[in-house]
């Protein structure tokens, strides 16, 4: 079992580590694409309680002007994860005709989005970013492959990650007990001690984490088990969705009239959920007699039906409220399937939630990183180069696995602070400027793979943790420089999406930084051992 | 005898000894998850409710088998442990239709 536990963790050990700290990343997906777009972070802030009429003037006036034959609008208002007002419409089957204009996942035109500036309503012009939306993609199917593949990839890698941490906890026996121990500076040991404290402390939500990892890509994975059962796996993954209601909404009529004020609409909806008030609002068929406005939570508070939002629907011309149907409580076996994959992306989950989900996250992945740093520590004292006397170089295995710990682990960190750099610093008008942000973390990502290959282990460490470190710790500054709202403004103004990024950039970069300095020292120890004259028993040998 | 012997130099080369326990786990326990899957929910109506948990038990029998291949003190005993239920399920299926 312990020799399953190793290689499944090794061979994998790389991929798992990228989609944990990817996924980790993802629990603040809105946050960091607010925060790599500074020209948003110019917003105004408003509460979204007492200037909601006021917003929804600036969004229907907006929608009005570009998209008034639009067969839909959608005004989402802001909220604590992203403040700045957004309204998107979907082109009307004429012009995304004649603009052979892109098709959404359902054959229907796809939308358009601007955002604005709450109190003002001035459109906001944001520059051309992937965003975090290329870290939330890369979490689940990889990229520069085709979806299909790098899913099938990721599915294995999370079925192993699965078998490792249930033959960890076997081969472990003493996880909780160890759980309370940890030695520092005894080499292996403090590593398995590492190990083992960053397992226990959130297993339950690697258990989790893993398994709901693998049921969201079931409709692929298990294919054959769907099979007999449904026609095509989308169609069970649309309808475990479900959560909601089907409500059918009439065709236009053809005849004009004028929309109702949706603004009150809202205000009736606020007050039926004080707890979980709404913040969108969709308008279909906008500007003909048969309207429909529909206002919805953002999410619900039931994990059972995957945090599926409370709807209301009314006339779109009268303000008439339609009745709204109501969505079947979920079965048992269902009410399970929705609450972990709803805990897998955190659909429910409040700031305090997130922050908790993203904790074990990282310690899911300082547990991967442990595991592969042990597997070479503890190698490294059966085949000590100095001390065997038989061979003066490590064998090659040995050597590959060193080198995709370093560029694996401190590698993807860089490569990430270096894709968030690129974000700031490429030119606004440049050409295809989503594809260079993410040609430059792969970029770096190879640098930083040839550096590991051409320095010595604990110097490849050291300086690809120093180099992730400073660029970490300097993102508020260039944030402040580059346009975006300085850390000392959004800490005095209470801007925490752009304050939380800052000092969470700030905290990663000291760390990674003292990090680095530790293992110069050991570096440098190393080196000095390796300066001193060999032991005449190794000589004569 | 002469299976034995095969047997035995299996056992005895670790190179296909792994290699066939991982093809086991690949495949032979994609298998046994899917088979006994469908074996045990396939009968669950709506078929929403027999879908979800059908994938659930496939992934959890499945883990459980990949741990059986590489557990089994021998690749036969670890080949036979998947093989039996396997064959089981299947015949359990095609009575039931």
């Amino acid at each position: 079992m312990a020799w399953l536990h190793t290689w499944s963790g090794l061979l994998l050990g790389w991929l798992m580590f990228l989609i944990f700290v990817t996924g980790s990343l993802s629990f603040f997906r809105s946050e960091i694409n607010f925060w790599m777009r500074p020209e948003l972070h110019r917003a105004h802030r408003v509460d979204g309680g007492t200037d909601s009429a006021r917003m929804i003037a600036h969004a229907r006036r907006v929608l009005g002007q570009e998209a008034p034959d639009s067969p839909q609008w959608q005004i989402s208002l802001p909220g604590p994860r992203f403040p700045a007002l957004s309204v998107s419409w979907r082109a009307s089957e004429s012009s995304a005709a004649s603009l052979g204009g892109r098709r959404g996942h359902v054959g229907r035109p796809a939308m358009k989005r601007l955002l604005l500036d709450p109190s003002t309503g001035d459109v906001l012009k944001a520059r051309e970013t992937a965003g975090a939306d290329f870290l939330f993609r890369l979490h689940f199917q990889l990229y520069g492959i085709d979806a299909i593949t790098g899913r099938w990839i990721v599915g294995a890698g999370t079925m192993v990650m699965l078998i490792a941490l249930i033959s960890g906890v076997i081969i472990h026996r003493n996880i909780f007990r160890d759980f309370f121990t940890f030695r520092p500076n005894k080499g292996k040991r403090s590593w398995m001690d590492a190990h083992v404290l960053t397992s226990a402390v959130s297993l339950p939500f690697h258990f989790v984490i893993a398994f709901s990892g693998l049921l969201l890509l079931a409709g692929q994975l298990m294919w054959s088990v769907m099979r007999g059962l449904y026609p095509d796996a989308r169609a069970f993954v649309i309808e475990s969705r479900g959560g909601r209601a089907r409500f059918d909404i009439e065709p236009p009529s053809g005849t004009r009239a004028p929309l109702t004020d949706f603004a009150s609409l809202f205000e009736t909806a606020r007050q039926r959920w004080p707890e979980r008030p709404p913040d969108t609002i969709v308008v279909t068929n906008p500007g003909d007699r048969r309207a429909t406005v529909e206002i919805r939570q953002s999410y619900g508070g039931r994990l059972a039906n995957r945090a599926a939002p409370e709807r209301l629907f009314f006339d779109g011309v009268s303000g008439e409220p339609l009745e709204t149907p109501k969505a079947e409580a979920p079965s048992a076996i269902l009410s399970v399937w929705n609450a972990l994959t709803a805990l897998h992306m955190g659909r429910f989950a409040t700031p305090a939630q997130r922050w908790l989900l993203f904790f074990a996250g990282i310690c899911g992945a300082a547990m991967l990183a442990s595991g592969l740093a042990l597997w070479r520590v503890s190698r490294l004292g059966k085949h000590d180069e100095r001390l065997s006397g038989e061979t003066l170089r490590m064998p090659f295995g040995y050597r590959l696995v060193e080198i995709f710990n370093v560029a694996g682990i401190a590698g993807l960190l860089a490569a990430i602070s270096v894709y968030f750099w690129g974000c700031r610093l490429l030119p606004r008008d440049l050409a295809l400027r989503v594809n260079w942000e993410i040609a430059l973390f792969f970029i770096a990502w190879g640098i930083l793979l040839f550096h590991a290959a051409l320095t010595r282990h604990l110097s490849a460490w050291a300086g690809q943790l120093a180099f992730s470190g400073i660029l970490f710790a300097f993102l508020p500054l260039l944030n402040g420089l580059t346009g975006g709202a300085p850390l000392f403004r959004s800490i005095v103004a209470g801007y925490w999406q752009v304050a939380g990024f800052d000092l969470c950039a700030l905290l990663a970069g000291v760390l990674l930084l003292f990090a680095a300095w530790k293992v110069h020292g050991r570096a440098a120890e190393e080196l000095s051992e390796l300066e001193r004259p060999l032991p005449p028993s190794v000589v004569e040998n | 005898m002469k299976m034995r012997n095969i047997v035995d130099s299996v056992e005895k080369q670790p190179g296909i000894n792994i290699g066939i326990r991982t093809v086991l786990a690949l495949f032979g326990a994609y298998g046994f998850g899917v088979l006994g899957a469908r074996t045990f929910a396939g009968g669950i109506s709506p078929p929403l409710d027999a879908a979800a948990l059908s994938v659930m038990l496939a992934f959890s029998l499945e883990a459980g088998a990949i741990i059986w291949v590489f557990a089994a003190s021998t690749v036969a005993r670890a080949a036979m442990g998947l093989a039996a239920p396997v064959a089981l399920f299947g015949a359990w299926l095609a009575v039931a239709g």
